[in-house]
C-alpha cells in the first residue's frame, strides 16, 4: 500500500478557528494508508513546504494529501514540492477544507467532522492515483487578435514586433475603434487621432501582421497552441488593390446613410471611406444600403470608377487560419440611451451622447471642431453634462461605474471652455472619481481656474421649453431641486460590452461575467488571461477602462501570448480519458458523446482509441461506457466509488 | 433523539459550481455542513451508477452542480447530464425512492450566493424526507 | 371574468362627473360598470410608515368583500384608489405574517382574505380589453383640433411595479386622446407631483405646483388637461383660483377627467351638471371647438 503523508494547514486562524486541527491529526493518524500526519500554521510558506519535503524523504512517502485552501490557489505550489522531492506531481491531492469547510461553517464539532470526511476522500482518491506525465503538443507560432481598437492594435504590434505572425480581424471597414472618434484625450489633452494613426499605419505596414476588415470570427476549433480559426470576410465589392482613393464613387452615389464615424451627426454615402486616415485605405461598399447590387437600379459608382475596382458580384468568403493564441479585444458600446426615455434623447436633437460630443469637438468631426448644437447650429452658451447616465443605478440601469466618464466629461467641459470663452458648463455628478496619474490635478485645475460648475446630484428629467433644454435635477448638497436652462445637454453614457461580442463569446465558449464583460482567470493575479487556455483579454472587452489602462493591459496580454508562442511545445493536462482494450467491446457509444472528436473506433482492432491531444478530460464518454472500459485517469470509477463510500459511511 | 443529520454527496464541476462553492467560502456565506464535495471536471463525468451506489451505501441525498446551459466548458456536457438525470429519476421512482433526493442545479462560478442557498434548501429538504430507506441496487 | 367597479368616496361627491361620464361611456362601449356592494373608503394613500398594518385594513376589507361577492377584478377610476388597493394587496400577500395578522382583523367578514381579486385601472381596460381601435370605431364626434395634455401625476406610474404603462415615459393617455380624434400633447410636467395633500396644510405648495404644471402644459401647446385622479383634478382645477391671485399673469386652463372627453367624442350629451363641478369653466373651449 502507498505510504501517504497528510499535511493539515491552519491557514493562520482561517482554518484553525473552526476546524480542530489537533484532533484531526490525532484521529487520522491511524487511518489505513496514512504513514505520516502533521499540522502547521502555513503549509504554503517556505518552512511549510520544507516540512513536506522533509517528511517525503524521511518517511519515504509515496503520496501527499494537503488539507488547506481551494486547489485553485496552491495546487501547483504543492505539485512543485512533490516534483522537487522526486515524486510525481500527480501523487498529490488537496483537501479543500477552507473555502468549502472552515469558511462556510460555524460549529467547530460539525466543521471538524466534515473536514475529516474531506481529507479521507482525498486519501482514498490518492491511493489509486497513477503517476502521470503531461501530454505535449507543438505550438502554432501565430496569434489571432479579434478587434482593431487601441487595445487590439497594441497587442498585435507587440506580438508582431517580437517576431511572430499576427492575424487581426476587425468587424468594421477600418481599424481604430472608438479611440479614432475621440477629440483629445485626458489628462494631457493630446489629440487622439494624432497619437493613434501612427500606430494604425505601423500595423498596416508591419510585415508580420495580416489584417482582415469587414470580417468576423465564425468559429475557433482545436485547443491551446493549436487553434483552427474560420473567419468570414464580407464580400470585397471594392478591390483594395485597385482602388486609388479618387473619391469619384462617393460623389455619384445617391444614397445617404447616417455616418457611424460621426455617431449619426453627419451623412455618408453607401460607398465611402469611413474617415480620411482609415486603415486599410480603401473604399467600402455598404451592401445594406447600396442600390447597385441590382445594376438596373443604380450602378453609378461602377460606371464612374476608372480603376475598375468595383465588382458587384463579389461574395462573402471564409478564410481559414491556424493560430496558437487568441487575443480578445472586442471593445465596448455606449449603454443604449433609449433606455432612459426621461432624458429625451432622440426626441430633442440638443440632447446628445458623450461620443457625439467628442465628434463635435473633433477637428475631423461634422462641425470641423467648432461647437455648434445640432438643432439650429447655434453656439451653446450654457451646456449641461450629465455624468453617470445609465451608470451606478442598479435599480433601473447599470449597477457599475463606467470609470472613464468623470474624466472625459471634465475634458469635454474644458475643451468647451477653450472654444467658447463666455460659455458656462454645468456638470451633474454623483462622485468625482479621479484615481489616475495626474487625474486629480486635472480636476482641481478645471474647478479652480476654468469656472466649471459642479452640481452634486442626479438628473431626473430633461425637456424642451422654447429653444432651451430644461434640465431638472437635485442638488444633494443644498438639498434643493434645481433647474438649469441649457442650450445643449451631453449625456455621459455608461459603457457596456460591444454588441457583437455577445454572439462571439457564445460561439467561442468564452466565460463572461453577469454584465457580459469577459471574465479574467483571476480578478487580481491573472487579469489578462481568460479561463479558457490560450485566450487573452485586452481593453474594454473585460470592463470599463481608459486608454492608458487598455494599452497596458493589451501589452500584458501580448506578453502572456508570447510566453505561449515562444515555447516549442505546450503541455496538456494528462487527466484525460483512457480505454481498457480488454474490456472495450467496440460499441462506439462513447464516440458520439465526445465534443472534441477525440475518440475514434479502430476498424481493425474494433476497439476505441483516444487522441490524447484532443481529449480535454470532461469524462462524458466514461459515464456513457456500458462496460467500464473507458476510464478517466486519476478519477476512475473505483476512485469515485471509494470516495462515495467514505461520505456514505459518514465516518 | 438527536436531530437527523443527512449525508449528502455533492458532485461539482470544476469550472462552474466548484468555483461557485469556493466563492461562497471566500464571501463567508454560511450553509449546513452535510454535503461533502467530489470534484469532477464536468458534471457529465457523473455516472448514474455513482448516484445509485451513493444511495445504496446510505447517502440521503445526491447533489450535482454544473454550468448553466450554453456555458459548459466542454460545450455540451451539462446537457448530457441533464438527460441522464431525467432518466435516472424515473429509475429512482421505480426503486421507491423520492426523486427529490437527487438534485441537479446550474450554478456558475459567480453564483456563490446561489450555491449557499441551494445547500441550505437541499439539506432542509432532505431533512424533511428523513433517512434513506434501505435499497439494494448493486 | 366577473368585473366589479370600485367607486371610492370622491367619485360620489366632488368627482361625480367622473363617475357619470365613465358609466355612460362604458355603457356605450358595451362593458357597463357594475358597482360592488358594501364598499368602504379605499384607505386613501398607501402608507409608508413602518408599522402600517392598520392602514391597510380598509383596502383589504374592500378586496375581501369583492372576493366574497365573486369578483375576479375590481375596476377603479380614481388613480389613488387604484394605487392604494393594489399596493395594499401586494404588501399583504408578499408576507405571510402580514397576511395572518390582517386576517385576524377580518373576523366580521364572511371569510379570510386570499387575494384572488385583481385591481385594474379603467385605462388599462380601455387599452387592453376594449382596445383603442374599437373605441375609435365608436367615435362620432372627434375632438378635432383640441390639443390636450395628459396629466398622469404620480399614482398611475409609481412605484414602477404598479405602473399601468412605462413608468418614466407613459403614453397610454396620449394614445387615448389621439383615438378620440384630438391631439395628445406630451408636456414636461405631466409626471410631476401636483402637491397632493399639501393642498390642505400648505396651500402655497400646491399653488406653485399648479402654476408650474399648467404653464408647462400651455408652453407645450395644450388647451386643456385630462387626468384620472380627483385629488390632482382638485389641485389643478380648483387651485387655479389661488394661482390666479398669486400670479397675476397666470391664465387659466380647463381640467377634465378623461372620461368626460370620451363621453363627448362618443356622441353622448354634455351634462350641464358636470360644469358645476369644474372651477374653470370648460364650456367656452368646448363650444369654440364645436363640441357642444
Amino acid at each position: 500500500m502507498k505510504k501517504i503523508g497528510v499535511f493539515i494547514c491552519h491557514c493562520g486562524i482561517n482554518i484553525k478557528d473552526t476546524v480542530d486541527v489537533d484532533r484531526l491529526t490525532e484521529e487520522l493518524a491511524d487511518y489505513p494508508g496514512v504513514a505520516y500526519i502533521e499540522n502547521y500554521m502555513f503549509m504554503c510558506s517556505d518552512p511549510g513546504q520544507n516540512h513536506i519535503k522533509d517528511a517525503i524523504h524521511e518517511r519515504k512517502l509515496d503520496g501527499v494529501v494537503v488539507a488547506a485552501c481551494s486547489p485553485t490557489l496552491h495546487e501547483s505550489t504543492f505539485q512543485t514540492v512533490l516534483k522537487e522531492s522526486g515524486l510525481n506531481e500527480y501523487q498529490m491531492e488537496i483537501a479543500n477544507i477552507r473555502e468549502q469547510c472552515s469558511w462556510v461553517h460555524t460549529d467547530i464539532e460539525q466543521a471538524t467532522h466534515k473536514a475529516k470526511l474531506i481529507i479521507k476522500t482525498a486519501i482514498e482518491k490518492l491511493k489509486l492515483n497513477e503517476s502521470l506525465y503531461p501530454v505535449s503538443a507543438p505550438v502554432t507560432k501565430k496569434a489571432l487578435v479579434i478587434g482593431g481598437g487601441i487595445a487590439g492594435i497594441q497587442a498585435a504590434l507587440d506580438i508582431a514586433d517580437a517576431g511572430f505572425q499576427v492575424i487581426m480581424v476587425e468587424k468594421k471597414p477600418s481599424i481604430g475603434g472608438h479611440m479614432i472618434q475621440l477629440s483629445e484625450t485626458f489628462p494631457t489633452l493630446d489629440c487622439s487621432q494624432c497619437i493613434l494613426t501612427p500606430k494604425m499605419v505601423a500595423l498596416s505596414k508591419h510585415k508580420n501582421i495580416k489584417l482582415y476588415v469587414n470580417s468576423e470570427v465564425e468559429s475557433i476549433d482545436g485547443y491551446v497552441g493549436n487553434f483552427n480559426v474560420k473567419i468570414k470576410q464580407e464580400a470585397l465589392y471594392v478591390d483594395p488593390a485597385k482602388c486609388n482613393l479618387c473619391d469619384d464613387c462617393t460623389e455619384v452615389c445617391p444614397v445617404l446613410v447616417p455616418s457611424e464615424q460621426d455617431e449619426g451627426l453627419s451623412w455618408r454615402k453607401a460607398i465611402y471611406i469611413p474617415f480620411p486616415q482609415a486603415i486599410p485605405a480603401t473604399y467600402t461598399l455598404d451592401v445594406e444600403n447600396c442600390l447597385g447590387l441590382e445594376p438596373i437600379a443604380c450602378g453609378k459608382c461602377r460606371e464612374k470608377c476608372i480603376a475598375e475596382a468595383i465588382n458587384y458580384d463579389a461574395t462573402d468568403t471564409i478564410i481559414e487560419e491556424e493560430v496558437g493564441a487568441v487575443i480578445l479585444a472586442t471593445g465596448f458600446d455606449l449603454y443604449p440611451v433609449e433606455n432612459i426615455p426621461e432624458y429625451g434623447y432622440g426626441k430633442y436633437p440638443d440632447v446628445i451622447t458623450s461620443l457625439q460630443f467628442e465628434r463635435i469637438l473633433s477637428a475631423t468631426g461634422p462641425t470641423g471642431g467648432e461647437i455648434y448644437r445640432p438643432s439650429d447650429g447655434k453656439v451653446p452658451k450654457e451646456i449641461v453634462f450629465v455624468q453617470c447616465s445609465g451608470s451606478r443605478d442598479p435599480e433601473h440601469h447599470l449597477s457599475y461605474c463606467s470609470k472613464i466618464c468623470c474624466m472625459y466629461t471634465l475634458k469635454h467641459a474644458k475643451l468647451y471652455k477653450h472654444k467658447v470663452h463666455n460659455g458656462q458648463p454645468y456638470i451633474f455628478y454623483i462622485d468625482i472619481r479621479a484615481g489616475g496619474k495626474r487625474y486629480e490635478e486635472f480636476v482641481q485645475q478645471a474647478v479652480s481656474e476654468e469656472g466649471i460648475l459642479y452640481i452634486r446630484g442626479k438628473v431626473a428629467k430633461i425637456y424642451k421649453e422654447g429653444d432651451k433644454m430644461i434640465v431638472i435635477g437635485m442638488d444633494t448638497l443644498s438639498n434643493k431641486k434645481i433647474e438649469v436652462k441649457a442650450d445643449l445637454v451631453v449625456l455621459a453614457m455608461g459603457i457596456v460590452p460591444s454588441e457583437g461580442s455577445h454572439d462571439l463569446v457564445k460561439r467561442l465558449k468564452i466565460n463572461t461575467d453577469d454584465k457580459g464583460f469577459l471574465s479574467e482567470a483571476h480578478p487580481k493575479l491573472r487579469p489578462v488571461e481568460s479561463l479558457q487556455a490560450g485566450f487573452y483579454l485586452a481593453g474594454t472587452s473585460q470592463g470599463p477602462r481608459d486608454i492608458p489602462d487598455s494599452v497596458s493591459q493589451a501589452s500584458g496580454a501580448a506578453a502572456k501570448a508570447l510566453i505561449l508562442l515562444s515555447s516549442d511545445k505546450i503541455y496538456h493536462s494528462p487527466i484525460i480519458a483512457s480505454v481498457d482494450e480488454d474490456l472495450c467491446s467496440g460499441c462506439a457509444i462513447c464516440v458520439g458523446t465526445c465534443p472534441y472528436g477525440a475518440r475514434e473506433l479502430n476498424e481493425v482492432s474494433k476497439v476505441v482509441e483516444v487522441n490524447e491531444i484532443l481529449c480535454e478530460g470532461c469524462g462524458a464518454c466514461i459515464s456513457a461506457c456500458p462496460s467500464g472500459a473507458a476510464q478517466q485517469k486519476n478519477l476512475t470509477d473505483d476512485q469515485i466509488d471509494n470516495m462515495i463510500k467514505i461520505i456514505a459511511s459518514g465516518k | 433523539m438527536k436531530d437527523f443529520e443527512p449525508k449528502i454527496v455533492c458532485f461539482l464541476c470544476k469550472w462552474c459550481t466548484y468555483s461557485g462553492a469556493d466563492l461562497a467560502g471566500t464571501s463567508r456565506m454560511k450553509y449546513p455542513p452535510n454535503g461533502v464535495v467530489i470534484k469532477t471536471l464536468c458534471s457529465s463525468r457523473v455516472d448514474p451508477q455513482h448516484i445509485l451506489l451513493a444511495f445504496s451505501k446510505g447517502c440521503d441525498g445526491v447533489f450535482i452542480g454544473g454550468c448553466h446551459p450554453g456555458d459548459c466548458h466542454y460545450q455540451s456536457g451539462n446537457y448530457k447530464t441533464k438527460r441522464r438525470i431525467i432518466l435516472l429519476k424515473k429509475v429512482l421512482k421505480q426503486l421507491g425512492l423520492n426523486t427529490n433526493r437527487l438534485r441537479l442545479e446550474w450554478i456558475s462560478a459567480s453564483e456563490g450566493k446561489k450555491f449557499a442557498n441551494t445547500m441550505v434548501e437541499f439539506t432542509d429538504q432532505i431533512k424533511k424526507l428523513g433517512p434513506i430507506p434501505k435499497i439494494n441496487c448493486e | 371574468m366577473k368585473s366589479g367597479y370600485f367607486p371610492g368616496c370622491t367619485l360620489k361627491t366632488n368627482a361625480k362627473h367622473f363617475e357619470d361620464s365613465a358609466m355612460q361611456v362604458m355603457e356605450v362601449l358595451g362593458h357597463p360598470l357594475e358597482e360592488m356592494e358594501n364598499w368602504i373608503c379605499c384607505g386613501t394613500v398607501f402608507s409608508m410608515t413602518t408599522d402600517d398594518l392598520m392602514l391597510q385594513l380598509a383596502s383589504i376589507r374592500n378586496l375581501l368583500r369583492a372576493e366574497n361577492q365573486g369578483y375576479d377584478e375590481l375596476i377603479t377610476l380614481c388613480s389613488m384608489c387604484y394605487n392604494t388597493l393594489k399596493r395594499a394587496k401586494e404588501f399583504i400577500l408578499n408576507d405571510e405574517e402580514n397576511l395572518r395578522k390582517v386576517n385576524d382583523f377580518m373576523y366580521k367578514e364572511d371569510s379570510k382574505f386570499k387575494g384572488t381579486t385583481d385591481v385594474v385601472h379603467l385605462l388599462s381596460i380601455l387599452k387592453d380589453r376594449i382596445t383603442f381601435e374599437e373605441i375609435k370605431n365608436k367615435v362620432t364626434k372627434p375632438l378635432t383640433d383640441l390639443k390636450i395634455g395628459a396629466y398622469y401625476g404620480c399614482l398611475l406610474v409609481r412605484p414602477k411595479e404598479l405602473a399601468i404603462d412605462d413608468f418614466e415615459d407613459p403614453t397610454i393617455m396620449e394614445e387615448l386622446v389621439d383615438t378620440l380624434g384630438g391631439e395628445g400633447v406630451v408636456f414636461p410636467y405631466r409626471l410631476e407631483c401636483c402637491g397632493a395633500y399639501q393642498t390642505i396644510i400648505e396651500k402655497d405648495v400646491t399653488v406653485k405646483r399648479t402654476y408650474e404644471i399648467i404653464n408647462s402644459a400651455r408652453n407645450a401647446g395644450c388647451e386643456a388637461l385630462i387626468t384620472s385622479c380627483p385629488l390632482c383634478a382638485f389641485n389643478l382645477d380648483q387651485r387655479q383660483k389661488e394661482t390666479s391671485e398669486e400670479f397675476l399673469e397666470f391664465s387659466t386652463m380647463p381640467v377634465f377627467y378623461f372620461t368626460e372627453l370620451m363621453a363627448i367624442a362618443l356622441g353622448l350629451k354634455w351634462n350641464k351638471d358636470w360644469k358645476k363641478l369644474h372651477y374653470i369653466d370648460p364650456v367656452p373651449l368646448l363650444k369654440e371647438k364645436g363640441l357642444i
